[in-house]
């Protein structure tokens, strides 16, 4: 099939338009349908939430609670609210949307667990429960092996690390 | 407000002085970031958002010594000032025309800006010239650990950095380079890069024009994924296809240049006597004359001009700059008398240097 507008090259973008009712096919070259934006336009296409949230008709309901009973105690939003407008009123709103969440941000990012920095601050805090649970095992192991002037000495390091 | 120094200069990421500026026009790093402990700003009253703005323009204090910082309260600016701060990226559309408290402040180079009550509590970028994403993240990365020391950022272990829009959580980081690709869009290869970023889950968009059609051949990629990758894996997935669309557009500049010079000469000399003798110049025609001098700058075809020129050629000639420099609001019959004046004299200057 030839291209509609230059008739020389081989049409390979098949477009349907509806105007006025009608059904009308066109067939244009890679060339052409550039000309007209037509391609270009089928990779810029950027939705937003809403939109995006149109499309899915297969977002799961939740087992236990229906996601519309649930509501932001901090900023009072339900699912709903979200879903309209695309935006969270609050942290705490990924806490109490967490169930519906996992499944959105599989399908906008294609994963759930965030990988990159974080604050100086959470790392710290990280690393000291880190440390305290290694603690606690030390200390397990020194009672279980009757140590106790050991284990005394371990209980002491994890109540310093608690109070810091 | 005295932002009148702004109508004679353009920032250091427009220099045209960074790594394949031939091609990439800049690269741009932006954070975003919300307090914990204070409503998002969709669920805040103007009260809420008065608190936030103090809280954060207090902790850029933080800087001090890092980055000379100058800081403007968006919100009480005429729209002619917003317009400015917005051609020169230093705020966002939606930043620009928000209602309630706001605030911006950015250091004189015009590379780092930090923007208070946007979409999020703080959007901070960082802009370089030409390719250079990673230089850029690394100033924005060290920005953010010394906010960081004194704002206590909402943060998540599962999710990472939590954003108003859920397409911004995890790292929160946007990368995006803007490139200029005149030779692929007229030799109609540009889908081909179009067809090979999309699948690395990136996202092209025309700059400056409206719907389908990229005005003056620019071009933005970015990443769309934001969580589970970290920092340095999304800057990566830019900085590794990148290469390929900048020599892609230089073989084809080059071709071009051997088998139709007198052609491309044609386009890119009839390109320049528009904008040094037009009298009306609408914005999308001077989009589209300057593209093609850019491209004859950097192909050697007009020796006169550098990339700079032409750069803050494309920042002057904006409505808000021609409003400012004309000292009021004009409508859009006058602003293309007044543009077509300015790019003359702009161009006239040069010419007598």
């Amino acid at each position: 099939m030839k291209c509609e507008i230059c008739r020389e090259s081989v049409a390979t973008v098949h477009l349907t338009e509806i105007s006025n009712n009608q059904k009308k096919e066109v067939h244009l070259c890679e060339a052409c349908a550039q000309e007209k934006g037509v391609a270009i336009h089928s990779h810029v296409k950027n939705l937003s939430l809403p939109e995006f949230f149109g499309q899915l008709s297969d977002t799961p309901t939740t087992d236990s609670k229906p996601a519309a009973a649930q509501i932001c105690p901090v900023c009072e939003i339900d699912y709903q609210e979200f879903r309209a407008t695309g935006k969270f009123g609050c942290a705490s709103d990924y806490r109490v949307f967490r169930k519906e969440l996992d499944y959105l941000l599989d399908k906008v990012h294609g994963a759930v667990q965030h990988r990159g920095k974080m604050p100086v601050r959470v790392g710290m805090e990280m690393s000291k429960r880190r440390q305290i649970d290694d603690l606690k095992r030390e200390l397990r192991t020194a009672v279980d092996s009757e140590q106790y002037e050991q284990a005394a000495n371990i209980r002491d390091r994890i109540h310093m690390l608690e109070k810091r | 407000m005295q932002l009148s120094d702004f109508t004679s200069r353009a920032g250091e990421w427009l220099s045209g002085e960074g790594p394949d500026s031939d091609v990439v026009i800049s690269s741009r790093i932006r954070l975003a970031r919300n307090l914990a402990d204070h409503l998002f700003l969709s669920r805040a009253d103007e009260r809420q958002k008065r608190l936030v703005a103090e809280e954060i323009t207090e902790a850029f204090d933080q800087l001090v010594g890092h980055l000379e910082l100058r800081r403007l309260d968006v919100e009480s600016l005429e729209s002619i000032d917003r317009l400015v701060l917005l051609e020169r990226h230093l705020i966002s559309r939606e930043h620009a025309f928000a209602s309630g408290a706001r605030t911006v402040a950015f250091d004189g180079g015009e590379t780092t800006s930090l923007m208070v009550n946007e979409e999020d509590h703080l959007r901070q970028q960082s802009m370089r010239s030409g390719f250079q994403l990673e230089e850029a993240w690394r100033a924005m990365d060290e920005i953010d650990r010394r906010l960081e020391e004194v704002l206590d950022f909402a943060f998540d272990d599962q999710y990472g950095y939590l954003t108003a829009c859920p397409t911004n959580v995890g790292t929160g980081l946007r990368a995006s380079v803007m490139l200029h690709l005149p030779a692929l869009v007229m030799t109609r290869q540009i889908e081909k890069v179009f067809q090979a970023v999309t699948k690395i889950s990136l996202a092209v968009r025309g700059l400056f024009g409206e719907g389908t059609q990229a005005l003056g051949d620019f071009y933005q990629i970015s990443n769309q994924r934001t969580l589970g990758l970290s920092e340095e894996e999304i800057i990566g997935n830019i900085s590794s296809i990148l290469p390929q669309i900048i020599s892609f557009e230089r073989k084809i500049r080059k071709e071009l240049l051997s088998s139709k010079r007198e052609v491309l000469e044609d386009k890119v000399w009839r390109a320049y006597g528009i904008l040094e003798n037009a009298r009306m110049i609408t914005s999308k025609e001077t989009m589209e004359s300057l593209s093609l001098v850019r491209l004859g700058v950097t192909a050697s075809l007009i020796g006169h001009l550098e990339i700079h020129h032409v750069n803050e050629l494309f920042l002057f000639s904006q409505p808000g700059h021609l409003q400012k420099v004309e000292g009021g609001e004009l409508d859009s019959k006058e602003r293309d008398v007044v543009r077509a004046t300015q790019v003359r004299e702009y161009l006239k200057d040069l010419r007598a240097t």
